[in-house]
């Protein structure tokens, strides 16, 4: 197991190593220059000249790509461009928003989601079954800016319950949370669904009956633990799908992210604190992909990992 | 609108102050010290030393934090801040007496040490301070006693005192500096009337109230200064009481919120004006007859009161009208919306009706490729897709290409420029003609070396800019600034539409706020809370 979890981490290396040099190529490629752009339209050309030198942003792209690549192997990730501030600060800033949002709108999506698909599934057709499918759809489909200003209007402004946006204490989490999940929870309904009903037809399921054991027991046990693979799964590239996409999120709620951050380094052509947000989302991945393929084998021991 | 009010203690203002104060609107309230504003903008500093950020979402906040030695008083007349007189030594060199007694937030004097510190941390350090570009010909400070400076400029600088009165120009504790090193632009240490607590990146900025200022001191404890990007959100926060004052609001709820005594609405002329530009050095539109017929084809008022709905004013020229040296350009009388006087220019200039209605000549389309971003400046998208409509309707064809502004800047920075039009819009940051004339229309000032963007060329011009520059006489600058856009309105390369107008909604119970014409001049000196 330790060795399998070696081996993953050791591959994460070329992983990151080509991530940071896509991110670099096309910030290269794309037009725009974050020298100018920064200084803005009464910048002078020699302003511009020596801020670039200063940067050393004249260098050939391979040059800063080797040069990039060892100081973040010792643990220096630059400095951002526009701030002139230590990409470590401002990750440190934005990082800890980021994953609070993320667990919070993950643990919503995971429980809501597997608890609404195996009801749905275990009365399929019934009243709620409609419900939820319906509203699975329309959560699926409703744009996050929408809903977000929707439950804004309802719970901050008509019901003043919850505040407008902002991070701070849990009732600050509640709304961008929800808002974040609803996708992610209406695709694990649809999912959990889908395959309880599934491993409800099987014959041990049928057996277990058969055998006088309790409905509640053949749903969790027997039913929900075979069927959790492909949530998991799900689960797993949804974690990543939430920590990434939560920009949207993150501007209608005010919540000071890693999404933003991002928008903001590509708008301002700020490569290296590009380069930094991207690394740390692409180690986020590797970490979830780890994290799923063990716990595969913990809900499945016929899934075993050999080093 | 805003209702008026006078800066007390100028002496200008002072006769005007005294019919303000018995005018039915009511007398002085009396104010109350106390509480905490919150601030809620689009978005978060990039620094909050002039040093790094010159955009209004630093600006905002340190304006509050740094004084510069003269500062622009709402009605755009110079005023004194940290220096209390000055004296005109040579037209490269000013004399500052400064204000005695002042300490910086961190106990440091200020002297014409700091002064000189400043100025030299800005125009010497490397890479230079990004104000330092927008500061002309400054080019640094001595020290005569502990409280005389000379600032020096590299050539005779006519606009030297509205440039020492830039929001950006403000004097920092040289030993704060020092302590803190790269940790100051996040933390500034000035003179001002509230000084730094706390910056938690894209959440807030907290400042409080100094008190040891050395004038009147603030009313107000603390001000947070919040980040909301998303407009609808920032509303809301308005009418729920979590904000008292939105920066940026959204346009389309002002009429219903001037309405409701819940709020104010401050407004004022600003100083941005937001343009169609013209490439006067390639054909077409190097025929001063096109340009001019395509001001006639366009309505400017239709734009207005249909796209921006109040939200601005009509432009008046290229210059915003509380810029020092602007002139009306009277354009509704020059140029009135007049498709029959357009076309007529058109024929005359050799364009005839073309069989798909676009007009020709020698078999060539009267085509015009133009560069856009949307989204930089209110509405640039929509009133660019207007006047493209209303010039189809003189025969003319405009081919719009938007693209996101990182882009389109790129283009514009760049030394060849393929496109016949443009949108962009131009603020003058230190309110001087100077500022805008110079690096806008002098011909020498094609990018990248200016912003000449046009391609404008005539030596007269050249001649007016560079003379007005380099004059101390105020009046004579003015009237040089005069006449070169008496030449700019005959030979239009831009179609002016319009000026912005500074918009700041507040609770009703948000006393004693100016709106500025400069976006950047947030001043919260003299607001205070009635609650």
């Amino acid at each position: 197991m330790l060795t399998f979890i070696a081996r993953r981490l050791l591959l994460a290396v070329p992983v990151l190593l080509g991530v940071i040099f896509v991110v670099m190529l096309t910030v290269q490629l794309i037009p725009g220059d974050a020298v100018a752009l920064m200084l803005g339209e009464h910048a002078t050309p020699e302003a511009v000249a020596r801020l670039r030198d200063y940067l050393g942003l004249d260098k050939p792209l391979l040059v800063r790509y080797v040069g990039y690549v060892g100081r973040v192997a010792r643990g220096d990730l630059g400095r951002s461009i526009q701030q002139n501030r230590p990409v470590v600060d401002e990750l440190a800033d934005a990082w800890p928003a980021t994953l609070e949002l993320t667990c919070a709108a993950l643990v919503i999506s995971a429980l809501a989601g597997v608890a609404a698909g195996v009801v749905s599934a275990v009365w399929p057709n019934s009243l709620f079954d409609g419900v939820a499918r319906v509203g699975s759809l329309f959560g699926l489909s409703m744009p996050v800016f929408w809903t977000g200003l929707v439950l804004i209007v309802v719970f901050a402004l008509w019901l003043p319950w919850l505040p407008v946006g902002g991070m701070g204490s849990l009732p600050h989490l509640v709304l961008p949370a929800v808002t974040l999940a609803l996708p992610s929870l209406a695709m694990v309904a649809r999912m959990t669904r889908s395959s309880v009903l599934e491993v409800l037809r099987e014959d041990y399921v049928r057996t277990a009956r058969a055998k006088g054991v309790a409905e509640r027991l053949v749903v969790a046990k027997h039913a929900l633990r075979n069927a959790a693979i492909p949530i998991l799964t799900l689960l797993g590239l949804q974690a990543g799908q939430l920590m990434g996409g939560a920009v949207l999120t993150e501007t209608v709620f005010s919540w000071p992210g890693l999404g933003r951050l991002m928008v903001k380094a590509i708008f301002a052509r700020d490569y290296v604190l590009l380069q930094g947000a991207v690394l740390v989302f692409a180690l986020a991945f590797v970490l979830i992909n780890l994290a799923v393929d063990i716990a595969y084998g913990v809900l499945d021991p016929r899934i075993a990992h050999h080093g | 609108m805003t209702r008026a009010r006078v800066a007390l203690g100028t002496l200008a203002a002072a006769a005007i102050a005294a019919t303000i104060l018995v005018s039915p609107s009511g007398p002085a309230e009396a104010q109350k010290r106390g509480g905490t504003l919150t601030i809620v903008r689009p978005t978060d500093p990039v620094s909050l030393d002039p040093q790094l950020e010159t955009t209004a979402p630093g600006a905002w906040v340190y304006f509050n934090m740094l004084e510069p030695l003269l500062t622009m008083d709402e009605k755009m007349q110079i005023r004194p801040a940290l220096a209390t007189g000055y004296e005109v030594l040579s037209p490269t060199k000013v004399r500052f007496k400064l204000r005695p007694g002042v300490k910086f937030h961190d106990g440091t004097p200020l002297n014409a040490a700091a002064v000189k510190f400043t100025f030299d941390r800005a125009l010497r350090g490397n890479p230079p301070a990004r104000w330092a570009s927008l500061a002309g010909s400054l080019s640094g400070a001595e020290v005569v006693d502990d409280l005389t400076v000379d600032v020096t400029t590299r050539e005779p600088y006519g606009p030297i005192l509205r440039t020492l009165a830039m929001y950006c120009t403000g004097i920092v504790s040289p030993t704060a500096v020092q302590k803190m090193g790269e940790g100051f632009s996040r933390a500034p240490v000035g003179t001002g009337p509230f000084k730094f607590v706390e910056w938690k990146t894209n959440t807030h900025v907290i400042l409080e109230r100094n008190p040891d200022y050395w004038g009147d001191k603030a009313l107000l404890d603390r001000v947070v200064f919040k980040v909301v990007p998303e407009e609808g959100a920032r509303m809301i926060a308005l009418q729920t009481g979590d904000a008292d004052m939105v920066l940026l609001p959204a346009p389309a709820q002002l009429p219903a919120l001037s309405r409701d005594p819940k709020y104010v609405v401050h407004e004022v002329v600003g100083g941005r004006v937001v343009f169609a530009g013209m490439n006067a050095a390639t054909p077409p539109l190097d025929d001063v007859r096109v340009r001019t017929a395509l001001l006639y084809a366009v309505d400017r008022k239709a734009i207005l009161d249909n796209i921006l709905e109040g939200s601005a004013v009509p432009a008046r020229g290229v210059l915003a009208p509380s810029v020092f040296g602007f002139k009306d350009m009277q354009l509704d009388r020059l140029y009135p919306f007049d498709r029959a006087k357009a076309k007529a220019l058109l024929a005359q200039a050799g364009w005839t009706p073309g069989p798909d209605g676009i007009l020709q000549k020698g078999g060539q389309r009267l085509s015009l490729s133009w560069l856009a971003a949307r989204g930089r400046y209110p509405k640039d998208g929509e009133i660019t897709e207007a006047i493209q409509a209303m010039l189809k309707e003189v025969g003319v064809e405009a081919k719009v290409q938007f693209l996101e502004w990182a882009t389109v800047f790129t283009q514009f920075r760049s030394a060849s420029f393929n496109h016949q039009m443009f949108t962009l819009g131009w603020v003058t940051s230190n309110a001087d003609a100077d500022y805008s004339l110079y690096a806008l229309f002098h011909s020498k000032q094609v990018p990248p070396t200016g912003w000449n963007t046009s391609r404008y060329a005539n030596p007269r011009v050249d001649t007016l800019v560079e003379q007005a520059r380099r004059s101390m006489n105020q009046t004579e600058r003015e009237k040089l600034y005069g006449e070169t856009q008496d030449i700019l309105a005959k030979e239009m390369v831009w179609i002016p539409v319009y000026n912005t107008k500074e918009i700041v909604v507040t609770r009703a119970s948000v006393k004693g706020f100016t709106v500025h014409p400069v976006e950047y001049n947030l001043w919260l000196g003299k607001t205070w809370l009635d609650k």
